[in-house]
């Protein structure tokens, strides 16, 4: 290799380092569409009261709160998180009882309370995936709702709809029977 | 005539063994804690007959282990959560001051129900100094082993580099720390503190899928200690220990040292994990009543005291060279 075609690998190469990594730019990838466990503060204030004691987690009977490591950045190094695909919130509010720093408030499990407190998400149909909106009857996410009527009606063909009060627990899209899942959680805490 | 040299209480040098049960202990509930909690969790799901082999023998070890307790696993065994960080026992929501400290510094505000957990830990430290430290602390069994191998690979003749610092930089940590947590308005002490560390991550690997990132940070730190100072993370960086050691300023409960039966072998300095200098009576607000210098002393020259100060120093040991020099270089003046 000569001097010149040297220098120009090298110069390519150091503006490669410069410039930002695809990875870098692509920080809010949608794999990292998580929740924060049920009754959870507006992520901001979440964070300054988590003490990343573990707990939630450690009394959770669905084992459905994990721990970020580097993924979503510095500030929210282990602080729980919820994957609803992979195992969503029961509502069981044990994660509230157990925090103690009010990070997650205490609720108690019933209806009206965890309608008024709790928001973690809404659930979002996407109707070129649903099997009820192509015309096979299905309602598997109805069934898993734990506020049927409430938080989701069914119509013609077992179609789904969300209501306002969807709280965003997750157990629609841990139901879905396709693949991707046709109802997904929008998480509230992106919107704040 | 000689005034008789108080003996300490013969149990005082047993003590450090107790110690090193207690951290014992407390490492294995670390580790008892998350595996009652899968137990629990398959409790609830009722749903032995699809658990995996291995899953299955966790089970029948938890149900054998808690039913002569509980009926109920499921429930009941939530009464003993948490670790060292921050912990429930039996309703006693228990919490270490760092977390109270710097849950108020990233949030600039005050939650008392949390404020109030840390009020048992801080009566304690006020009352028995860095105990903490020595008696509780999840990390400090795996520090102690760390710095016995390096004593180990000393004897095999590889000598590793042991640098001094100053002991108040830890000090700096924790006020750095502090600052950092408020502007970021997240508890960033929490991921480098090794307590609040080790009990997550022992939940992580036993219930979760492994280990998370502080392992990485907690291996940072062991490797400090091995290769750039002795025991340098609690005695030059921990915030933890700094705080504790500031609210331990002047703690009731001392050890010192009875000069009558000091022979000034400075084993006490050699032993200590936190390099201070008990020949000299220096004890300081760093010491955590941890009795290893009890344990070795070979005259039983040291005991507990209930002060807020230290003694002043007593100079050599009545029964050292040095003391003995003295005497018999103010006999000869006597004599001439």
């Amino acid at each position: 290799m000569d001097r010149r075609k040297f220098i120009k690998a090298m110069g390519a190469s150091a503006a490669a380092l410069v410039a930002p990594l695809p990875t870098q730019a692509a920080r809010n990838k949608p794999s990292l569409r998580y929740l924060r466990p049920p009754g959870a503060h507006k992520e901001a204030e979440f964070l300054s009261k988590c003490i990343r004691c573990g707990q939630c987690g450690e009394t959770c009977p669905n084992r459905c709160i994990k721990f970020f490591g580097f993924e979503n950045g510095i500030a929210s190094i282990g602080t729980p998180y919820i994957t609803p695909r992979e195992k969503a919130c029961i509502l069981c509010m044990k994660c509230g009882d157990v925090c103690p720093t009010g990070a997650i408030p205490k609720i108690e499990r019933e209806a009206n309370e965890i309608l008024e407190k709790v928001d973690m998400g809404l659930a979002v149909v996407d109707e070129e995936l649903c099997l009820s909106f192509q015309g096979k009857t299905c309602g598997v996410c109805y069934r898993a709702c734990p506020l049927q009527d409430v938080a989701i009606k069914v119509g013609m063909l077992e179609q789904p709809h969300v209501k306002e009060s969807c709280i965003g627990c997750g157990l629609c899209e841990r139901s879905c029977i396709q693949m991707p899942q046709a109802i997904r959680i929008q998480p509230a805490r992106q919107e704040a | 005539m000689m005034e008789q040299p108080r003996q300490p209480f013969f149990l005082w040098r047993h003590l450090n063994k107790l110690r090193l049960v207690t951290l014992s202990l407390v490492f294995i509930v670390l580790i008892i804690i998350p595996i009652f909690h899968v137990y629990q969790t398959f409790v609830a799901a009722h749903a032995y007959d699809l658990l995996a082999p291995s899953e299955k023998r966790l089970y029948d070890v938890a149900e054998f282990v808690t039913s002569p307790f509980t009926n109920e696993p499921a429930e009941d065994l939530d009464a003993v959560k948490g670790n060292t960080w921050s912990g429930k026992f039996w309703g006693l929501q228990l919490s270490d001051p760092l977390a109270v400290v710097s849950q108020i510094a990233a949030s600039l505000s005050f939650y008392w129900p949390f404020i109030l957990t840390a009020l048992i830990p801080v009566i304690l430290t006020i009352l028995l100094g860095r105990f903490f430290c020595g008696w509780l602390c999840p990390a400090i069994l795996i520090y102690e082993l760390n710095s016995n191998f390096s004593a180990w690979l000393k004897l095999a003749s590889l000598k590793l580099p042991n640098f001094q610092f100053d002991r108040r930089l830890k000090y700096g940590v924790l006020a750095t720390g502090l600052i950092l947590t408020s502007l970021v308005g997240s508890l960033l002490i929490a991921t480098i503190y090794p307590p609040a560390i080790i009990g997550r991550e022992l939940y992580f690997v036993i219930a979760l899928d492994g280990f998370g990132i502080g392992v990485v940070i907690f291996i940072g730190t062991l490797l400090f200690d091995l290769l750039v100072a002795r025991r340098g993370f609690c005695r030059y960086v921990c915030p933890g220990g700094a705080l504790y050691s500031l609210l331990g300023r002047y703690r009731f409960l001392r050890i010192r040292r009875i000069a009558e039966s000091c022979n000034d072998c400075a084993k006490c300095n050699a032993v200590c994990e936190f390099g201070l200098d008990p020949m000299k009576d220096d004890f300081g607000q760093e010491c955590n009543n941890c009795t290893a210098c009890m344990a070795i002393c070979p005259t039983e020259a040291m005991t507990f005291t209930l002060r807020p100060t230290d003694y002043p120093a007593q100079g050599p040991g009545h029964l050292g060279r040095q003391r003995k020099r003295e005497n018999n270089f103010e006999i000869r003046e006597a004599a001439e």
